[in-house]
């Protein structure tokens, strides 16, 4: 071990290659609280050739790694338990931007809302917006297949990613790209999006960037029930209209955004809002927003009103943004879900869901991108009562249980990482997790990077499935 | 390891943290040093292991790390959930001041400030040399010794006479607080802000007894001083009578209007210290409420910038007023300056303490204040004005920086 | 030889056989597709996929379907139509092609560049692989990141490994107005050219736009056309498309049924080439998940010939 430190050291500086507890410690969590792994050193580098060397002296020495980019992330995916976590945040060069082709290739440590602003004297940005857009990294979003809110209309990560630049865990060096139709591959660079850090890290990242649109409408929708606000969205969706984004906030997200700094003027009173942006060219927006509020008013809506401004836009969407930060003020704790149910059935799925919270007495905090269906259950709490706990834990399964029981899924965009491990033999009962495992392999056979995360290691029928299978 | 009353203390606010990681970006030493233990959210981590008694008061890792911190509190503007993360920072370094000494400089120059006598002779030693020429000379010299001898060139102001204004005292009364640095070093600024202040309508009266606002000290872990410090001027400015407090230092404001968070465990004086807070006002804010009266061109019409400084913008989220005090006057041409929410690295004596790091921070403010070709810098904080200052003299800048309301005065006096 | 199973159970056994005697296996659907697109396996046994077909799930108004990987395109097409509603990917070959096929094949089609190729509509997948192995990946709902994304990689993998049963997609609403043109300009009229580039970059953008060769549009019945647009939107949007498009050349309306017949012409040929499937990593995927190599071998070979 500290002969490895030293190696580390040797590539990086000893600033940043960190052996001591007390400096491992800011390294033992991400953004899923109340989850803490110590890693047992954390390495740093500074430049992409200091990456592969990191990555090859981890593999030479044998020692496992989780790469790790802002620590935004909601699954536990970057905790390292015992073993290396390696720190992209260093890694923040804007490479290239080419407003011709609408492209942009990034290091891995870029800041999502950095590479926006860097495309913005362009007229171009980067479509996902995850809520930790300030803080999270695009290397990280890549390892997540990242969401957000206008993920509804522009598509998520993989959407917009265009080629990466890979350092496999063996020390390899691949480059990946979409594949065209005109020659056929495997889409490795799909697969890698989304992979959790379990596949390689990422140096270098070419992503699209989207023009800004030339109009964007923002109203925001205020119901005296959730179950209204559930039924407009799913009536919207049906309507074959297709917005920017559609978000769903409850009362208790409402109050807690306004009793923040973000406070955004969200009426206090509501059961729920919905926050509906439709942008694009001028021509036929107005369309589109006359249905989006007859729709709403149908529902419901006992007021729809519009942005009149991009300042007053950017409030309504800062409150969204950091409504997961802002429940930080009711518990010490927030148990955190990311289920995605379809989007016909959100009225009867909510219902039951606080149905659950009021049996286990457990407060429920929705706030969600409603038109993907992809719910955001958030339970804030004390993590040290035990009972509570308890209480809160049971809770989660049973929303879990009943989001894949009407079809759904167990994550739409934070990943499985630690925290979902438990539900995924429950989503994918047969071989299809060994199928995964063997994906995987084909990238790390010895399973060194991000180590005991997505799938359940007992799911993987042999370690090494093929005698080729570590070439 | 053994426990003083200190670190039993709970720390309190730390658990509205919910390690969203939103802060990391709003810090000038996470941006600077790409360390998770330099960053709010790392820090944060620290302090509670210290709290908790995780790690020991003597940790020098935890040090360097929590002493790295600039106090800017860029970060409570970034979060979501409100972390009072000033007050964590100032328990926690209370909490870790009983186990150690501070290093020499800082206790030389906070003993300096406690004690109104030799803070004169020293501010009145510094005013002499920096009349001989000396620190201009000296400001290009690297290092330490070149920084604080441009910082202390940096003050240099010629003397103004105002015309007697004939202040009606219609907006109200106003005491002010004079200033260990404005009134030592700044002495210009604050005959500007009398001024200015008389102009749009406020009557001043004194506050005798009045002291240093503490802040230093409470940044740095003497809160017993600071303490102190805040128990002599609530009784100095209620004696006054004065409806306002007025202060042209942010630093000192929004110390003092937090005075009842630091006085939070003194039942006698902690609503005196909540009563004493909500009277207390930025110059720029009493400015803004009263209009302020225009004014005319500065001489030359020159561009100017602003930068906002923490302890305004993050510490009382003052923001609008100083733009309109700036835009009081005719023909200014006001650019915006890219990060303007950015530290400038001078947080106190930081830079006095960390001058690497309070370089390191203070390097893209003077290039994105080249960037904008602005010939003045505004901005309302006295270590603020001497950090930007010294930085664009030493860089060979022709701009320079000034306070908001003395650009006034001088607008005023020249219309 | 032809084989047919007529459930995962029986296709799995098929797989397990295969692998075990190293029987080469060529994929069938629905057999519709052009020899230069899905030619070139070597395999003297037929797996025919065609009774893994219809509709499994449709949810309109989560705009999902869920098929057998045999299913028509035409059947989807109809089925989905009754709620205005269409799969946007409209892919090249005749209708009467496979679902399973334009999967598998990620064949994309003239919307592509506004409604998405292969990879962006498919959101589960599952699928018997060279081990015998019946798989899922993704699920039935719009957005989902559960696991290691067997989806994507098997999309594209043209059958070499394994046999696609059943695919979960996204749809879309059919626009309010769906408008077709051909568009006239002279050849090598640069200015022209540059304009309907510009239509296709901005914010009017056509559904589909397609350049045509002189057959093409001779095939087509447009002797003299240089390009066939289609505008799809509200009706603002659409007036304003096609105020744009008319500033680029002559246009004259044509039915929307020209689209069918322009995919039917293929006029986009694919096929795999020598070097397809031939990096490491693609190898050591292959070895994984099609260990005796029976699935799909591609004359030209894929790769992982030669290996293990």
């Amino acid at each position: 071990m500290p002969e490895l430190a030293t190696t580390l050291s040797h590539i990086v500086g000893t600033r940043y290659c960190l052996t001591r507890a007390t400096e491992l410690l800011a390294y033992a969590t991400d953004a899923l609280p109340g989850n803490r792994r110590r890693p047992r050193l954390a390495v740093m580098p500074g430049t992409r050739d200091e990456t592969v060397a990191v990555v090859r002296a981890l593999y030479a020495a044998g020692m496992p790694f989780v790469p790790r980019g802002a620590g935004t992330g909601l699954s536990g995916g970057a905790l390292a338990d015992n073993v290396v976590l390696l720190g992209l945040q260093r890694l923040r060069q804007i490479i290239t931007i080419d407003p011709e082709s609408r492209t942009a290739t990034v290091e891995p440590g870029v800041v999502n809302a950095a590479l926006s602003k860097a495309a913005l004297p362009f007229g171009l940005h980067y479509a996902p917006d995850p809520s930790s857009q300030t803080a999270c990294t695009i290397g990280g979003n890549l390892a997540e297949n990242a969401g957000g809110p206008h993920c509804l209309k522009y598509g998520v990560t993989l959407n917009h990613v265009l080629a990466a630049t890979v350092v496999l865990p063996n020390g390899e060096i691949v480059s990946l790209t979409a594949p065209s139709e005109e020659t056929p591959a495997y889409d490795l660079l799909g697969a890698f999006v989304g992979s959790e850090g379990c596949f390689g890290v990422a140096i270098d990242i070419t992503v699209r960037l989207t023009p800004n649109p030339e109009h964007v409408h923002t109203m925001l929708a205020d119901f005296s029930s959730i179950d209204d606000a559930a039924r407009a969205t799913s009536a919207i969706i049906a309507a074959g209209i297709l917005p920017a984004a559609l978000e769903l906030m409850d009362a208790a997200t409402i109050q807690a955004v306004e009793s923040s700094i973000y406070a955004a003027g969200y009426p206090i009173d509501a059961a729920a809002v919905l926050l509906v942006e439709v942008d694009g060219a001028a021509d036929g927006l107005d369309d589109d927003v006359e249905a989006v509020v007859r729709i709403c008013r149908a529902c419901g809506a006992r007021m729809v009103r519009s942005a009149s401004d991009a300042i007053e836009r950017g409030r309504l969407w800062q409150g969204r943004k950091k409504a997961f930060g802002a429940m930080g003020r009711l518990a010490p704790h927030l148990a955190v879900q990311d289920a995605v149910v379809p989007r016909s059935q959100l009225a009867p799925i909510l219902a039951r869901m606080a149905e659950i919270g009021t049996r286990h007495n457990v407060r429920i905090c929705n706030v969600f991108h409603a038109g993907d269906g992809n719910l955001h259950p958030n339970i804030p709490y004390d993590a040290g009562n035990a009972d509570e706990s308890a209480r809160v834990h049971a809770a989660m399964s049973e929303i879990m249980e009943l989001c894949i029981s009407v079809g759904g899924t167990i994550t739409g965009e934070h990943g499985v990482g630690s925290d979902k491990l438990a539900y995924m033999e429950r989503m994918f009962p047969g071989d299809s997790l060994d199928a995964m495992c063997r994906l995987r392999d084909a990238f790390d056979p010895e399973r060194r990077a991000n180590p005991g995360k997505v799938v359940p290691s007992h799911r993987c029928k042999e370690w090494h499935a093929a005698p080729g299978a570590h070439t | 390891m053994t426990r003083t009353a200190a670190d039993l203390l709970p720390l309190r606010g730390a658990e509205l943290c919910v390690h969203c990681g939103f802060c990391l970006q709003a810090c000038p030493t996470y941006l600077a040093l790409d360390d998770e233990n330099d960053s709010p959210r790392g820090r944060i981590v620290l302090m509670k292991a210290l709290a908790e008694g995780a790690i020991a008061s003597n940790d020098p890792d935890a040090r360097r790390h929590l002493d790295r911190c600039l106090g800017c509190r860029g970060c409570e503007t970034a979060c979501p959930s409100g972390v009072p993360y000033g007050q964590l920072l100032e328990q926690t370094r209370e909490r870790l001041t009983t186990g150690r000494p501070l290093p020499l400089v800082a206790r030389t120059i906070l003993f300096v400030f406690a004690r109104p006598r030799l803070l004169g002779m020293v501010m009145f030693g510094a005013r002499m040399f920096r009349a001989t020429g000396m620190p201009a000379l000296l400001a290009r010299v690297p290092g330490r010794l070149g920084f604080a001898m441009a910082m202390l060139a940096s003050t240099a102001r010629p003397q103004r006479a105002y015309p007697a204004a004939d202040p009606d005292g219609g907006r109200g009364t106003v005491a002010i607080l004079d200033g260990c640095v404005m009134e030592g070093l700044f002495t210009s600024i604050n005959r500007a802000t009398e001024h200015v202040l008389d102009v749009n309508g406020y009557l001043r009266v004194a506050a005798h007894g009045q002291r240093c606002c503490g802040a230093l000290h409470a940044h740095a872990g003497d809160a017993a001083l600071a303490r102190a410090l805040a128990r002599a001027n609530i009784a100095a400015f209620e004696k006054s009578g004065a409806q306002f407090v007025c202060t042209n230092s942010a630093g000192c404001g929004a110390a003092m209007k937090e005075y009842s968070q630091l006085l939070r465990d003194d039942p006698e004086w902690h609503n005196r210290a909540a009563a004493f807070g909500a009277r207390v006002r930025d110059v720029s804010e009493l400015l803004a409420v009263a209009g302020p009266r225009t004014a005319g061109s500065l001489p030359g019409a020159p561009t100017v910038t602003y930068d906002a400084p923490c302890h305004l913008q993050h510490g009382q989220h003052v923001t609008i007023p100083p733009l309109t005090v700036l835009a009081a006057m005719s023909q200014l041409t006001l650019i915006p300056l890219t990060d303007s929410d950015q530290c400038c690295g001078s947080a106190g004596i930081y830079n006095l303490i960390e001058p690497e790091l309070s370089d390191q921070v203070l390097a893209p403010k003077l290039a994105h204040i080249a960037a904008s070709g602005a010939a003045i810098v505004a901005t309302g904080n006295p270590g603020c004005l001497m950090q930007i200052g010294a930085g664009l003299a030493r860089s060979g800048s022709p701009a320079t920086a000034r306070h908001p309301v003395e650009l006034l005065a001088e607008a005023y006096r020249k219309s | 030889m032809t084989l047919q199973p007529a459930n995962t159970g029986e296709l799995q056994t098929i797989a397990h056989d295969a692998r075990a005697r190293s029987t080469p296996l060529r994929l069938v659907s629905r057999g519709t597709w052009p020899a230069g697109v899905t030619g070139g396996v070597v395999a003297s046994t037929s797996l025919d996929l065609s009774l893994f077909t219809g509709i499994v799930e449709y949810v309109p108004g989560d705009l999902t379907l869920t098929a057998g990987s045999a299913t028509t395109i035409s059947e989807i097409d109809a089925a989905t139509a009754a709620h205005n509603q269409w799969c946007p990917l409209l892919p090249w070959g005749d209708d009467g092609g496979s679902l399973g096929a334009t999967f598998a094949t990620a064949t994309t089609g003239p919307c592509a560049r506004s409604l998405g190729t292969p990879r962006d509509v498919a959101i589960g997948v599952q699928f018997v692989d060279g081990t015998g192995a019946l798989a899922r990946g993704g699920g039935r709902v719009v957005k989902n990141v559960a696991g290691f994304d067997l989806t994507r990689l098997m999309v594209g993998s043209w059958g070499t490994l394994g046999a696609i049963t059943e695919i979960s997609i996204r749809l879309r609403a059919r626009p309010v107005v769906d408008e077709s043109w051909t568009l006239y300009f002279t050849p090598g009229d640069i200015a022209a050219q540059s304009r309907l580039a510009a239509l296709r970059r901005g914010p009017l953008a056509p559904l589909a736009s397609e350049i045509l060769t002189t057959a093409h549009a001779a095939a087509l019945g447009f002797p003299r056309a240089s390009a066939l647009i289609r505008l799809g939107g509200n009706t603002a949007f659409v007036a304003a498309a096609r105020a744009a498009m008319r500033e680029i050349g002559r246009t004259e309306p044509c039915d929307t049924t020209v689209w069918s017949r322009y995919r039917a012409l293929d006029p986009h040929p694919r096929a795999v080439t020598a070097n397809a499937f031939a990096d490491p990593l693609s190898r050591r995927i292959k070895m994984l998940f099609d260990p005796a190599h029976v699935w799909n071998r591609f004359e030209c070979g894929t790769g992982a010939e030669g290996k293990s």
